[in-house]
């Protein structure tokens, strides 16, 4: 029992990643219904500045913020340079473009900083706690508690500040916010600076488990996908919910399922997304589209 | 000097010119109506106030040309259009539609003395403030888009067909309540609408267009007085 629950929790910490890498894709999905491919890419974009940060001295709690701040900036550069010369063009195009986005921000860090995997200090001591008789690791709560301090960050943002309530205005009617005054084209980059940031705490959170390199973010793509799948890929609040659930599942498959293990891991989640595409195709919390004809 | 000016407007969308040179002017503080028959450019002529269109000819806010502006910033100039469909978010609260009517406003004070006024107005609003504005009855929303289009204090507002879809009883009551605010606000009022008796009662000007043209105009006792035009352009 007691291992089990140890398994769990770091299922929870490695929910606590996917979850803020799927709350990425949310808010961009929200912001113009398409999932940004290059979201992974960027992150592991970010985590190499934070790691150069990092090896030029900084400390890793100063390191961290203005990473994100770095992110930021990039989000909002890229929508502003490449997605909004083409915003209006079909899905299709657009999703071609964060492809083509994602392996150009892959070859750059290949470029800027090889392929040859590094090691990425984790800030939280390599030593375990006992509460309650269950073993956590310090790693396992501190990315629990930094990915849950960033999401709750974003709620209150978007949630009870008047620039979040013009970025949702925006997101979901253009049109009729334009008419309000709102600057929808710049909200728009302010999404995806956010999401570049929010992407950007899961890739350095991931960093010091996974080893930096170039392909780091590959896997977890594929379970923040799962996991935005799972709660529904409108819904922010479904994007953490569907990460813990990820975390968790794929955490106790590799655990207990022998045949899983350590290989097929991606396997089950790749396995949550058929699934749920085929049973609740909207998610968790999401809603069934309903379309006038 | 007019608040609004419309000189030889041309507007279309992609290839279909649906304006074809409408010239139109609004007094400060005063109600003017724009009619005629469904497809006439009443609608368009109002998108091209705010660039939801493409347009030529020039447009004028207070003496200042509006070409080339974006929506938001002739919307922050000073003009609230609530569009055909009311505009209302409905992915969103009440209070949320309302406070994106404020958001702009730096008036603290005024601005919850607005709200008192809005909710004086529209009760209904105050009772459902926190539920989501997609449970609104068709009325309701309506009275959501006034009331968000007073939060805005704008210098003139654009209402299209605020009376399309409701019931007798409660276009009566709206329209008392945008005299009302036309009146205490100086807000001078574009109204676009199907039902001419209506509009002709409660606007000074009118003009009635046919086909992206300005086809009658003149002051609306007049229009209503003059029972060719009534009957040609007005159907009643």
């Amino acid at each position: 029992m007691q291992e089990f629950m140890q398994q769990v929790v770091s299922g929870i910490a490695s929910g606590g990643v996917f979850a803020s890498l799927a709350l990425a894709l949310v808010l961009i999905y929200n912001a113009m219904g398409l999932v940004n491919f290059a979201q992974g890419e960027m992150a592991m974009f970010a985590t190499f500045i934070a790691f150069t940060l990092v090896d030029h001295g900084l400390s890793y709690w100063i390191a961290f913020p203005l990473t994100l701040v770095i992110a930021f900036a990039g989000g909002v550069l890229i929508q502003r340079i490449v997605i909004r010369p083409v915003e209006r063009a079909p899905v299709l195009t657009l999703v071609i473009i964060t492809l083509g986005l994602a392996t150009l921000v892959n070859g750059a860090a290949g470029f800027l900083w090889g392929y040859i995997p590094r090691a990425f200090s984790s800030p939280f001591p390599v030593s375990t706690i006992s509460i309650g008789g269950v073993v956590a690791s310090l790693q396992d709560l501190g990315v629990i508690g930094v990915s849950a301090a960033v999401l709750v960050l974003i709620y209150l943002l978007l949630q009870h500040t008047t620039i979040g309530l013009s970025m949702r205005a925006a997101a979901h009617h253009p049109e009729a916010s334009r008419l309000l005054g709102v600057r929808t084209s710049w909200m728009l980059a302010l999404g995806w600076g956010l999401a570049s940031a929010v992407g950007a705490v899961s890739g350095i959170m991931v960093a010091p488990v996974l080893l930096l390199e170039p392909n780091m973010m590959q896997s977890i793509i594929i379970y923040a996908f799962a996991a935005a799948v799972l709660g529904g890929i409108e819904s922010p609040l479904g994007a953490v919910i569907g990460g813990v659930i990820v975390g968790v599942t794929v955490n106790l498959a590799g655990a207990y399922l022998p045949f899983v293990g350590g290989d097929l891991r991606l396997a089950v989640g790749l396995a949550i997304i058929v699934v749920v595409l085929i049973l609740k195709p909207n998610g968790l919390l999401g809603r069934p589209s309903v379309r006038r004809v | 000097m007019p608040l609004l000016e419309l000189e030889a407007v041309h507007a279309g969308y992609g290839p279909t010119t649906v304006l074809h040179g409408i010239s139109l002017s609004i007094p400060e503080g005063g109600i003017v109506s724009l009619l005629g028959a469904n497809g006439a450019g009443k609608t368009t002529t109002l998108r091209a106030i705010t660039s939801g269109v493409r347009w030529s000819g020039d447009i004028r806010f207070s003496g200042r040309s509006l070409k080339r502006m974006h929506t938001e910033d002739v919307v922050r100039a000073g003009i609230a259009h609530v569009p055909e469909g009311r505009g209302i978010l409905t992915e969103l609260t009440v209070d949320e539609n309302l406070k994106l009517g404020a958001h702009l406003r730096s008036d603290g004070a005024q601005v919850r003395k607005d709200y008192d006024r809005v909710f004086e107005y529209f009760p209904v609003l105050k009772e459902r403030r926190k539920l989501s504005a997609s449970t609104l009855s068709g009325g309701e929303q309506q009275m959501l888009a006034v009331a968000r289009a007073l939060l805005m204090r704008p210098r003139l507002m654009l209402l299209d067909e605020p009376s399309l879809g409701l019931a007798p009883i409660v276009v009566r009551a709206i329209f008392e309540i945008i005299r009302t605010i036309n009146q205490t606000d100086h807000v001078a009022i574009l109204l676009v609408e199907q039902n001419a008796r209506l509009a002709l009662e409660m606007s000074s000007d009118a003009y009635v267009l046919e086909v992206g043209r300005v086809a009658v105009s003149g002051a609306s006792a007049d229009l209503r007085g003059n029972e060719s035009v009534r009957r040609s352009y007005l159907g009643y």
